[in-house]
């Protein structure tokens, strides 16, 4: 048992080249998922019953099951479907990347229509009624009043949302994608060195998760720069 | 539906695996995690690096490549251990079962090492002055104050985390544990139906799921029997 300095330096421009596919699948996926948050909030705070249960049933179902078994389904399992095979969705569906957007999507959505959902229920009443008083209509409220502090207030727990899903993106390697985790299994099947090749991912894991982390910082201190109190 | 015909009893199999690992799990993520949050708090400078390495580590890298290096990790290691006893070794096989339940007890232990550490914290320092008042010792304080209210503070999270662990026993299946998602994947080659096996998979996950949740609010109501009317 030894560990190879060489190795790690000769398989670590290898492992970043699949770095673009997991940026990739980190922004595109987060981004479409944190649309479907969105829609999901709206869905729930709307005071149609059927929409409320609707967004329930789907936040219940996609965070009470695996995202690897949602991959798989959605990967392995909508193709036993001819009618999917003949749609239009066909396109995305038979692509492995498509497949892993969508599942990360439709799991990053119902995960953080739930931390908004947190920070819209935490704005003051207050702070409402208040926008009552001034005339303000119900869209003016939410757009003017609600948005802005419910955003300021899931910040925190959206940023560690962020921080799961570039986690899961690694699951993206079991249905064949060459993310930085697919190239790094690769390796590991032909030179049988886990631990120079593993290490070195997971601190270039770590560094990324970092960055997120320091970046969050920042647009948390930009977005609360009315709330700090000078001393 | 005829498909799963002669399979419900692997699926069954599959399943008391996965409730395997998620009590032998449980109770290792706890240990790490007490463990954890002691050394977080202890005096030691050493313990305290120690503890704050292992959360930044353990919550910043893919819980796949977790699994992944501590399996290979430790065959590898075992392997070498038993050649130098007897070298006509060739291989040592770890059993999935233990290396990928310690790699998920160790991640969400990583995360519970937070929890405890953030209700220890919170108890009120009021409650335990109160108990010093009346003659109680520091055993007694621990007992009848500080674990019913550092109960009451953890238990939401806590919650979460049993969520976390019961997902990710899913992953184990990638170094072969033969749970429920492996079963899944012996049927499709049998009877290439892909959509009906691993839905059957999120059935029973979102069972599984379910369960923790109501056991959780159970638990959370017994934790704030005597809150009841405080709030």
């Amino acid at each position: 048992m030894s560990f190879d300095i060489n190795l790690i330096l000769d398989s670590l421009p290898l492992m970043l080249s699949g770095f673009g596919i997991t940026l990739q699948l980190l922004l595109v996926s987060g981004f479409l998922g944190l649309i479907l948050a969105v829609l999901l909030l709206l869905m729930r705070l709307s005071n149609k019953w059927y929409l409320d249960w609707v967004a329930q049933v789907y936040i219940y179902v996609f965070r009470g099951t695996p995202i690897l078994v949602q991959i798989f389904i959605i990967y392995y399992g909508l193709p036993q479907f001819e009618a999917i095979r003949d749609s239009i969705f066909w396109n995305i569906l038979r692509e492995p990347t498509g497949c892993a957007i969508l599942a990360l999507t439709l799991n990053t959505g119902a995960y953080v229509s739930e931390i908004l959902r947190g920070g819209v229920l935490g704005v003051d009443k207050g702070l409402l009624e208040a926008g009552s008083a001034l005339g303000m209509s119900t869209s003016q409220k939410f757009i003017y009043i609600t948005t802005p502090i419910a955003t300021r207030l899931s910040l925190p727990a959206y940023s560690n949302d962020v921080i799961s899903l570039l986690k899961s993106t690694a699951l993206a390697s079991t249905i064949t994608i060459a993310d930085m985790t697919g190239i790094a299994r690769t390796i590991v099947a032909d030179t049988y060195a886990p631990y120079e090749v593993f290490i070195s991912l997971a601190i270039v894991y770590m560094i990324f998760t970092l960055l997120i982390q320091k970046l969050f910082g920042v647009i948390e201190i930009y977005l609360g720069r009315y709330t700090r109190r000078e001393e | 539906m005829e498909a799963l015909t002669g399979w419900w009893d692997d699926y069954f199999w599959g399943a008391l695996i996965v409730a395997k690992v998620f009590i032998t799990s449980l109770s290792l993520m706890i240990l790490f995690g007490l463990l954890g949050a002691g050394a977080k708090l202890s005096n030691n400078r050493l313990a305290q690096r120690i503890a704050g390495a292992y959360t930044v580590i353990f919550r910043g890298t893919p819980e796949i490549l977790v699994i992944l290096l501590l399996y290979f990790g430790s065959a590898i290691a075992l392997t070498a251990i038993a050649q130098i006893f007897n070298p006509e070794v060739k291989f040592v096989d770890v059993p999935p079962f233990w290396a990928g339940t310690i790699a998920i007890a160790v991640i969400v232990g990583s995360y519970a090492t937070e929890t405890f550490r953030g209700a220890f914290l919170g108890v009120n320092p009021g409650s335990i002055e109160a108990a010093r008042a009346l003659g109680m010792s520091t055993l007694q304080t621990f007992i009848y104050i500080r674990i019913p209210e550092m109960w009451r503070i953890a238990l939401p999270p806590f919650g979460n985390h049993m969520l976390s662990l019961i997902k990710d026993t899913a992953l184990i299946s990638i170094i072969g544990l033969n749970e429920t998602l492996f079963v899944a994947k012996q049927a499709i080659t049998v009877t290439g139906k892909p959509f009906t096996m691993y839905i059957v998979v999120g059935i029973i996950y979102l069972g599984f799921s379910s369960v923790v949740t109501l056991v959780v609010m159970g638990l959370e109501k017994f934790g704030n029997r005597t809150t009841v009317g405080a709030k």
